[in-house]
């Protein structure tokens, strides 16, 4: 009766070297010639084939791991210094400088649990007093702990008195305070695994390294930073277990806007002091990174000129705009990336209009011309549609399938242990057998082979490019008359431009259906790009514009025959411009296509300035 | 045509929304709008989306991909109806497996046997469809096994709450033990082997066990009745048999089940039972079905009976069974009905009070003109019969004229460009066939009188078209014209 559990075990005996195997009322492999009991366990084919044997036998041997059997006592914040390393030395290896970890990383995270006084001062809080007040001085000294792998590992909480309350005989294992942590979660000291991300973003704004805060989330979710499953790379003696995986389990990437609002909360509980400035040479300033999104979304070179005037014209290269300091009143960090796909889109909007009938006509215009290497945005939308469609359902595609769970599953408690695991097993075996008749691989495979690329598009004539590259198409969107230069679109409309209360939710749902279809096209690309939503972009679109057109200008010279119109130039080398008071005016939209009421009202024109000869 | 494109466009709306009424969704594939959705959730509501579409275009490859993916909800924390996830993935997984090319048996028995144990509240119903399966493919040994592990199967609650399926699992335990016995009963004739016969005698002695208690319980066991039956009978126990099913077909707690007296019937028939017991038994069957096939039988053996009421109830039965539209045009049936007014007996105002009730239905179900030409083209014989059958019941028709009219299909032409002309668009041709009929007389009704009605009619007789009859009581009756009743 034993033979079809025995079947496929055709080791020697160790003692008497027979092979004549039974299986014992234990369920143990016993030899039948001189009653020798081995430990056997059945390894993963064995047990997918027991299956279909309809064998009853679950066979688990005991790790032997004296490291699994007496795991360390350890705290929940050693648990995310762990996570922070490996964050920070993924990042590393995908070419940050190394000084963003030996530095900065381990300099934040110290002063993160100095201020929050779990460690590095006299008398640090147990972790009930996480949500005591931040303000009541601490002591504390900034110890000069140089930065050594040791440290890291050993880290500051041996130094911190374990708390009293915190370990109780009922622990098994995991860490030793993590249900006060997991009590005091909702003040805003306490360290959650959105914020690693956030105190990532802030030690890479400080290196003032070209990674923007769209591009880290992207890399958290092609799986080039760790974030998901963290307890795969936190080391086996600190076993998580129980309430930890309260707070160290994972189960959706965070959105931009709750990391970016956590990055700015963190940084005053950190009390960090003014960033090093984002001047032109560091990637997170708008020209170089608007170079960088005109190049993805395939763009001419030309329209740089352009969006350098935007960003003159709103002031929007001011260093003291850009720096975030969060020593400040009202502590403003920009976001870099959708500030400089918002420049692009108003830039677009000033020069083709974007009302879903200009661009047209002028792409006809320009198609008339039968010039080859005149940029239009008819063209432009041919190539870049399909591109983007494509590149959308490769998306949904790899969502779709991304998979979420580890091997190792977290346990809550001991009595759901068995219950966690059999349903791992379950998940195993029907995934082996499904590849097996598939011959399909999961995404998550898929994800960490591909090397990561900042840029979604490639354009040109390339294997694997999506299209052909418009870059160095002309720009023609300007004529000549009388000497001047004009732009051919004289019009600008924009949405309603006054600030809501911050109370207010977005308009954007509201508006969405009375906007023309380019332009919600072109939110919807850039929103794509940056894995933001597009009301998002929107809003920054709707910052610029208000930056855009309440600039100051100085008095209009007596001598200028036409008050209201003033002067532009194409190149970046311009002369002074001729200012005048009401550069904005209230007329009627000559080709409302879908204006609402509501929103003609609020039209404006900007009529395009003359161009002097330099 | 267009009429009923147009109703359907009026209904396939209120179709949908009772549709959607009716199937409610419990696992969202639509985005929720109030409240958060996690990231793990977005993807498993997105791959089974796709699931979905690929399943629906047979896109079998594509499925058991994104299926793979799928499996991990199976470990989802946060859900509250993880008896639902399993309960999708089981199905899912066997719907796909057993689409795809290169699926063998043993993975179907690996998911089963998985899906099973994964979590035991749906323990019983996959058993059963996993022997269901192993019984299509042909392992009726192997299923037979699986159903009586199943049988024994024990977890506390779960056990009474899947009592259902656990019946059912026990009576396909008896009833593949059934099988068994006799394939072996057909296999091993007159054996005189000990071994083997004790063997035949045990599935026997299960099997009837099973079947016996099986079915003494309120519901629908047809081929379970029927294997018992069979056994009873080769155990030569006819009283026994005949108990079970008696009790099968007239218990009242049995819920209504046609097939019981068709079971009593033929078990009747075939040990030469009495013919009121038999006339009895159909009788029933014919207030339940009376389209049934049996019911030609059921006006043999009345017709046997020579009597008076027995003859009227023939006639009764054979012109039900005639009125369904799937016997309309069988030769037997018709051939019955024949031979039923052909009976030389005084029964004339028996078969005039039964014609007068059906007159109008019949003239228009099987005597409209178009079915007439159809039919005397078509199938001759069938007209013979039916001519005959129209003459015993009293009626004329200028049949002849309308066979051997060489102008029809001109005819037909011309109606169809008068009725074109007519114009009445509120009806199309197509909603009732015999509106042409109703066109004529409203358009008669237009010009005033029936002088009109009468004249048209005359042009209609000269057109040697006979549409329109007298019937018995002299009035002018348009053929094929249903009143409204």
């Amino acid at each position: 009766m034993d033979e079809y559990l025995t079947d496929g075990y055709s080791e020697p005996c160790a003692q008497c070297a027979a092979v004549d195997w039974g299986v014992s009322v234990e369920e143990q492999f016993f030899c039948k010639k001189c009653h020798n009991v081995i430990e056997r366990t059945i390894d993963m084919v064995g047990e997918c084939s027991l299956y279909s044997n309809h064998s009853k036998i679950s066979y688990i041997a005991r790790p032997k791991n004296t490291a699994m059997e007496f795991p360390q006592d350890w705290m929940v914040c050693e648990g995310f210094q762990f996570v922070l390393k490996q964050q920070a030395d993924a990042l590393v290896s995908l070419g940050v400088c190394l000084q963003f970890k030996t530095d900065v990383m381990w300099n934040f995270w110290k002063r993160y649990l100095q201020n929050t006084r779990q460690a590095f001062v006299n008398n640090p809080v147990s972790a009930a007093g996480f949500s005591a007040d931040l303000n009541s001085e601490s002591k504390s000294k900034p110890e000069s702990v140089a930065f050594c792998e040791e440290s890291f590992l050993i880290g500051a909480p041996s130094e911190a008195e374990k708390p009293a309350s915190g370990c109780s005989n009922k622990r098994r294992s995991g860490s030793l305070d993590a249900s006060l942590y997991v009590k005091g979660r909702k003040s805003r000291n306490v360290m959650t695994m959105p914020r690693t991300l956030a105190l990532c973003y802030l030690a890479l704004l400080w290196v003032r390294e070209a990674i923007t805060l769209a591009d880290l989330l992207r890399l958290v979710k092609e799986r080039c930073v760790p974030y998901l499953n963290i307890h795969e790379y936190i080391p086996k003696d600190m076993r998580i277990y129980g309430q930890d995986s309260k707070i160290f389990r994972v189960d959706s990437i965070p959105s931009y806007s709750t990391v970016h609002k956590e990055a700015v909360e963190l940084a005053k509980v950190i009390k960090l002091p003014a960033f090093p400035t984002v001047s032109q040479d560091c990637l997170l300033h708008p020209i170089p990174l608007t170079v960088r999104y005109l190049l993805e979304s395939n763009l001419p070179d030309g329209l740089l000129v352009w969006v350098h005037k935007v960003i003159d014209e709103a002031s929007m290269g001011d260093d003291s705009f850009l720096t975030f300091d969060p020593v400040k009143q009202k502590p403003a960090l920009v976001c870099y990336d959708i500030q400089a796909a918002a420049v692009i889109i108003v830039t677009m909007k000033l020069l083709f209009k974007l009302d879903d009938r200009v661009e047209w006509t002028s792409s006809w215009k320009a198609a008339s011309e039968k010039k080859k290497k005149v940029f239009n945005v008819e063209r432009w939308y041919k190539v870049m549609q399909p591109a983007f469609e494509r590149a959308r359902q490769k998306m949904e595609r790899e969502e779709a399938r991304q998979l979420w769970k580890s091997h190792e599953p977290f346990i809550t408690s001991l009595k759901d242990k068995s219950l966690v695991f059999k349903k791992r097993r379950v998940v195993n075996h029907l995934q082996h057998r499904f590849q097996k008749l598939t011959d399909s691989t999961p995404e998550q495979q898929c994800f960490t082979t591909t090397a990561f690329s900042s840029f979604q598009f490639h354009w040109g004539r390339d294997d694997g490019s999506y299209g052909r590259s418009l870059h160095q198409h002309r720009l023609n969107c300007t004529f000549k008359k009388k000497g001047v230069k004009r732009l051919t679109n004289r019009k600008f409309w924009h949405t309603v431009l006054s600030v809501c209360p911050p109370t207010c939710s977005d308009h954007f749902s509201e508006i969405e259906a009375s906007l023309p279809r380019m332009y919600v096209w072109l939110l919807d690309l850039f929103s794509f790009l940056l894995g933001v939503s597009q009301a998002q972009v929107h809003k920054e679109v709707l910052n610029i514009e208000r930056r855009f057109l309440k600039r100051k200008r100085p008095p209009v010279p007596k001598s200028t025959q036409r008050p209201s119109v003033t002067k532009k130039t194409p190149r970046p080398s311009a002369t002074k411009k001729t200012p005048r008071p009401s550069a904005t005016k209230k007329t009627p939209r000559p080709s409302a296509t879908k204006s609402t009421p509501h929103q003609s009202a609020t039209e404006r024109t900007l009529r395009p300035r003359k161009i002097t000869k330099a | 045509m267009d009429d009923i494109e147009a109703e359907l466009k009026i209904d396939s709306p209120g179709n949908e929304t009772t549709n959607q009424e009716i199937i409610k969704n419990p696992l969202h594939i639509e985005a929720p709008s109030k409240y958060y959705e996690t990231g793990f959730h977005r993807s498993s509501r997105k791959c089974l989306k796709v699931i979905r579409d690929a399943m629906l275009h047979h896109n079998w490859q594509k499925a058991a991909e994104y299926f793979t993916s799928y499996i991990q909800t199976l470990e989802d924390t946060t859900v509250t109806s993880a008896h639902l996830t399993r309960d999708v993935i089981w199905r899912l997984g066997a719907e796909i497996l057993h689409h795809l090319a290169n699926a063998s048996i043993d993975d179907f028995n690996a998911v089963y046997e998985i899906m099973k144990h994964a979590g035991v509240s749906n323990y019983a119903k996959i058993c059963l469809e996993h022997a269901f399966h192993l019984l299509l493919n042909g392992q009726s040994d192997e299923a037979k096994r699986q159903l009586s592990s199943a049988s024994h199967w024990r977890y506390g609650k779960l056990t009474d709450a899947q009592s259902l399926e656990m019946k059912l699992i026990h009576a396909y335990c008896g009833f593949l033990d059934y099988f068994i016995w006799s394939n072996k009963i057909s296999t091993t004739p007159e054996t005189e082997d000990v071994s083997s016969l004790q063997e035949i005698s045990m599935y026997f002695r299960q099997a009837s066990v099973t079947l016996q208690e099986i079915i003494t319980r309120p519901g629908i066991w047809d081929p379970f009745v029927l294997s018992y039956i069979t056994m009873l009978e080769h155990n030569n126990s006819l009283d026994e048999a005949l108990k079970v099913l008696q009790n099968y077909a007239y218990n009242k707690d049995f819920p209504s089940n046609p097939n019981a007296h068709v079971y009593l019937y033929q078990f009747l028939k075939r040990h030469n039972a009495p013919q009121s017991a038999l006339i009895s038994s159909l009788r029933i069957l014919h207030s339940a079905v009376p389209s049934h096939k049996l019911m030609l039988e059921f006006c043999s053996l009345l017709l046997k009976k020579h009597q008076d009421t027995a003859l009227k109830e023939a006639l009764c039965a054979c012109m039900d069974l005639l009125e369904f539209s799937s016997w309309k045009c069988d030769r037997d049936a018709w051939k019955c009905l024949l031979k039923i007014l052909q009976r030389p007996k005084n029964e004339h105002n028996m078969v005039k009070e039964e014609w007068a009730v059906r007159r109008s239905l019949w003239m228009a179900f099987h005597f409209r003109p178009y079915i007439i030409k159809t039919e005397s083209q078509k199938d001759v014989r069938l007209w013979r019969i039916k001519e005959r059958v129209l003459k015993l019941l009293g009626e004329d028709l200028h049949i002849e004229d309308t066979r051997k009219s060489p102008s029809g299909q001109r005819d037909r032409h011309h109606n169809a460009s008068e009725d074109n002309v007519d114009g009445d668009s509120r009806r199309g041709p197509a909603r009732n066939s015999n509106s042409s009929f109703k066109r004529d007389e409203s358009k008669a009704a237009r010009e005033g009188n029936a002088a009109g009605l009468r004249d048209r009619l005359t042009d209609f007789t000269h057109r040697k078209r006979p549409i329109n009859t007298l019937n018995s009581t002299g009035q002018l009756v348009p053929v094929g014209f249903i009143p409204d009743v």
